[in-house]
């Protein structure tokens, strides 16, 4: 087990560094965030001053040497566009993200797993027909249209939730459904397949002849074979929530998380934040996937672990 | 199904009541902006935000009438001039911070040492950088001196806001702002909101909205929601589509021109005829009403809004004159020239459209238009490139000083940062009209340069975009010219 972790953090470690590697070299390739941050009608010399109080002017090796100090001490520097370290924002907006990540996906498992499982009990029956043609639809709404629309519908003219922000509970509802549905939708569509798969299986038909309750039969035996790639999937869903679908979701929802900071960062050119979160991210896929290997484990003992 | 319909009805009442329950109170506001304030230190940034909010907690030694005319605010009456690069200001007696600190002339000249600090490294330096210091002359007079005469400074100072002494050494000043203003701040929660709330004590009229919360809403859609749910009671940039759909709407002439930079040394631009052509060819009535709906006005032919200091009334914009542009065009011999334009996407209302609409008006001349859309930052490295400059660059102009020196240094006058001529004459004038004391004097420098630039068509001028709002039913407001978002003139119904 010691070696399995080792050479899992070695493995990522190698992707992190690769990661932000690449971020540095194409932030600072196509932005110039003396032109974005300064009033348009600067003259040059304000500029060069500033440039200069940024560090910016100073060939790209070295600011690439101070980048890895940086880098190894988890410092990034303070944020262009905050002035405040770029690490104290991601830590200030992480937590945000997280949650809203969360409670999406879990709500997508709770809605998924059961509507799944209903579907694959009768191949081709009318519950598993509504369920593929519900989740063809889940899978071809753009999010973005789909969290316009839920607001439409639920705040402006029901009225009955807040159209965005993340002052009390509530708030968390319209984007954890929105960020949800894919999920939902690709979900569904695997439980329902390998659950065919395993109740096919000689040793399900076996566990009703000697009378066991279908309860047991399904939801443990059959479900805990089928749990795998379900697991895969789940994992690889929480990878691109937080990672991809939060700046999307959180855009549209004023949701005060890392996702939108990402595209705020991005439209300042500031650099550093871009970097910090990145760093985030790219640490937050390789923890999942670790933490995934573990479940692995947890559901089948039988794996090796190598 | 019963017992589930009791469940769901017994769930949407609650979260209707939690998620309605910040909101009742009749007369406290919501404003909804598309960015958070990365400080609330009044003089370090240059941040949309930050300004919004904090124009409301701190007030300035001149401020501004809603139609934009200088008026005394801490001062008693407009600075005088002592000699040609000494102001004298004359202050209020009485004013104290919100934390009790007194508001003199030691404030005022701790706030102008503040900001010019180059140790400080404000942001804001462009609008104070001919300050060279100020000094204290008694408890409620003080004298600021200029590197040369600055005619403007009346101007830069309604961008200085006055900080008191003692706190602003605070590490929490930042987040903690203190003022003289109308409101003062009640708490800033990072990522959701900021509040303010009524300065009962406020040394001028008593504003009649006792407190605002402010909420950060980056994507349009979204705001526009909030408005027509009715959580908030002001969101800015309503795209001019909307202005039927919400419950009210307010408009004003702002701050923000749309124009085409001719380049006058090389190219086909280089003819005066041809860019006579360019301006001709263009129908901006047209413009103002297919692409804003009618919130925007045709620019006269300067870089000017007639509130502007400078605008001359004498001045016209080209007429639409599709005979006439052809005409010259002929005379050039530019027939089925290539015109490169400049452009970009998203930063600005409607600059793409803008772009492309013009291009087909050239197009209608007889020209070839290159039209080339950059992402901004690409665009930006054209727009200052020195060297090279392309035929003819699409920029929208914000001049937040009011007064034609700022664009006109950086968009008309040789060498400016955006400039594509090399007029000696018009470089000349804006350089006397810099330093001249003389008001009168000043505004006929300023007449003569933009009767210069139109004669020369140094540019195409398009137009000169409006400021939509969007209000709730219940919230009464103008606007302002200068785009700032004052509480104190807001009232609730």
């Amino acid at each position: 087990m010691g070696r399995f972790i080792f050479w899992r953090l070695i493995h990522g470690l190698i992707v992190i560094l690769g990661v932000t590697v690449i971020v540095f070299v194409v932030t600072r390739m196509v932005g110039d965030p003396v032109q974005v941050m300064l009033p348009m009608e600067s003259t040059l010399e304000q500029r060069a001053a500033f440039e200069k109080k940024l560090g910016l002017d100073r060939p790209i090796f070295i600011q690439f040497i101070d980048f890895v100090e940086d880098i190894s001490r988890l410092d990034f520097g303070d944020s262009l566009w905050q002035h405040r370290p770029a690490m104290e924002i991601v830590f200030e907006k992480l937590p945000m993200t997280i949650l809203l990540t969360v409670v999406g996906i879990g709500f997508a498992c709770i809605i998924a797993i059961p509507l799944g499982i209903i579907a694959a009990l009768r191949p081709g029956g009318i519950a598993d027909r509504v369920t593929v043609f519900g989740s063809l639809l889940g899978l071809s709404v753009p999010q973005f249209w789909l969290g316009l629309l839920f607001i439409v519908l639920f705040a402006v003219q029901f009225r009955i939730l807040p159209t965005s922000g993340s002052a009390t509970p509530s708030h968390i509802i319209l984007p954890a459904l929105t960020l949800a549905l894919p999920t939902l939708a690709r979900l569904v569509m695997l439980v329902r397949s390998s659950m065919i798969d395993e109740l096919n299986q000689q040793y399900v038909k076996t566990s009703f002849a000697k009378g066991l309750p279908f309860v047991r039969v399904v939801g443990v035996h059959a479900l805990r074979n089928a749990a795998l790639p379900i697991m895969t999937l789940v994992g690889w869903e929480a990878i691109r929530a937080l990672a991809g679908y939060s700046v999307v979701v959180e855009t549209v929802f004023a949701w005060p998380g890392i996702g939108l900071t990402a595209i705020q960062a991005i439209e300042r050119e500031d650099l550093i934040l871009v970097q910090a979160i990145v760093f985030t991210a790219a640490i937050s896929v390789v923890l999942i996937n670790i933490a995934m290997d573990f479940i692995y484990k947890f559901i089948d003992p039988r794996l090796k672990l190598i | 199904m019963k017992k589930y319909g009791l469940v769901l009805l017994a769930t949407l009442l609650t979260l209707t009541l939690i998620s309605t329950s910040a909101w009742s109170a009749s007369d406290s506001i919501v404003i909804a902006l598309g960015s958070e304030p990365t400080t609330l230190d009044p003089q370090i940034r240059e941040d949309g935000g930050e300004r919004a909010v904090n124009d409301n907690i701190y007030d300035t030694v001149l401020t501004r009438t809603p139609m934009g005319d200088l008026v005394p605010s801490l001062a008693t009456a407009m600075p005088t001039l002592v000699d040609s690069t000494t102001w004298e200001i004359k202050l209020r007696p009485g004013i104290k911070f919100h934390n009790g600190e007194t508001m003199n002339a030691d404030a005022v000249v701790y706030s102008i040492k503040r900001v010019i600090d180059p140790d400080f490294n404000s942001e804001q330096i462009s609008f104070f950088s001919t300050i060279k210091d100020a000094s204290m002359v008694d408890d409620l007079t003080l004298h600021v001196s200029t590197n040369g005469s600055d005619p403007i400074l009346p101007s830069r100072l309604y961008w200085l806001k006055v900080v008191p002494p003692v706190h602003s050494k605070d590490p929490k000043f930042a987040e903690k702002p203190v003022g003289t203003g109308p409101y003062q701040i009640v708490n800033w929660k990072r990522g959701q909101s900021i509040e303010l709330k009524r300065n009962d004590s406020y040394w001028g009229t008593k504003p009649s909205v006792k407190s605002v919360q402010y909420r950060f809403i980056e994507e349009p859609g979204t705001r526009l929601a909030g408005l027509m749910a009715g959580e908030f009671d002001l969101i800015t940039n309503l795209l001019p589509e909307f202005t039927k759909q919400v419950p009210k709407s307010v408009h004003i002439l702002g701050l923000e021109h749309p124009i085409l930079i001719l380049n006058s040394d090389k190219g086909v631009t280089k003819d005066v005829r041809v860019r006579q052509a360019l301006n001709y060819a263009v129908d901006k009535e047209a413009l103002a009403k297919g692409l804003f709906e009618g919130y925007a006005q045709v620019a006269q032919g300067q870089l000017l809004s007639p509130s502007f200091f400078g605008y001359n009334d004498k001045v016209k914009a080209y007429p639409y004159d599709v005979a006439k542009a052809k005409k010259l065009i002929k005379e050039a011999g530019a027939e089925g020239a290539t015109v490169e334009l400049i452009g970009t996407s998203g930063r600005w209302l409607k600059d793409r459209d803008l772009v492309e609409t013009v291009a087909a008006y050239w197009t209608k001349i007889g020209l070839k238009v290159d039209v080339r859309i950059f992402e901004f930052s690409e665009y930006l490295n054209r727009l200052f490139d020195r060297k090279t400059r392309a035929d003819s660059i699409f920029v929208a102009a914000s001049n937040e000083l009011l007064d034609a020196d700022k664009t006109f240094s950086a968009y008309y006058k040789k060498g400016g940062i955006g400039s594509s001529n090399t007029d000696e004459k018009l470089a000349g004038l804006i350089d006397q009209a810099r330093s001249e004391i003389d008001v009168t004097n000043r505004l006929a420098l300023y007449h003569q340069a933009v009767k210069l630039a139109y004669d020369q068509a140094y540019f195409v001028w398009l137009l000169n975009i409006e400021d939509v709002y969007g209000l709730s039913k219940r919230l009464d407001w103008a606007g302002r010219v200068d785009a700032r978002l004052l509480v104190q003139e807001m009232k609730v119904r």
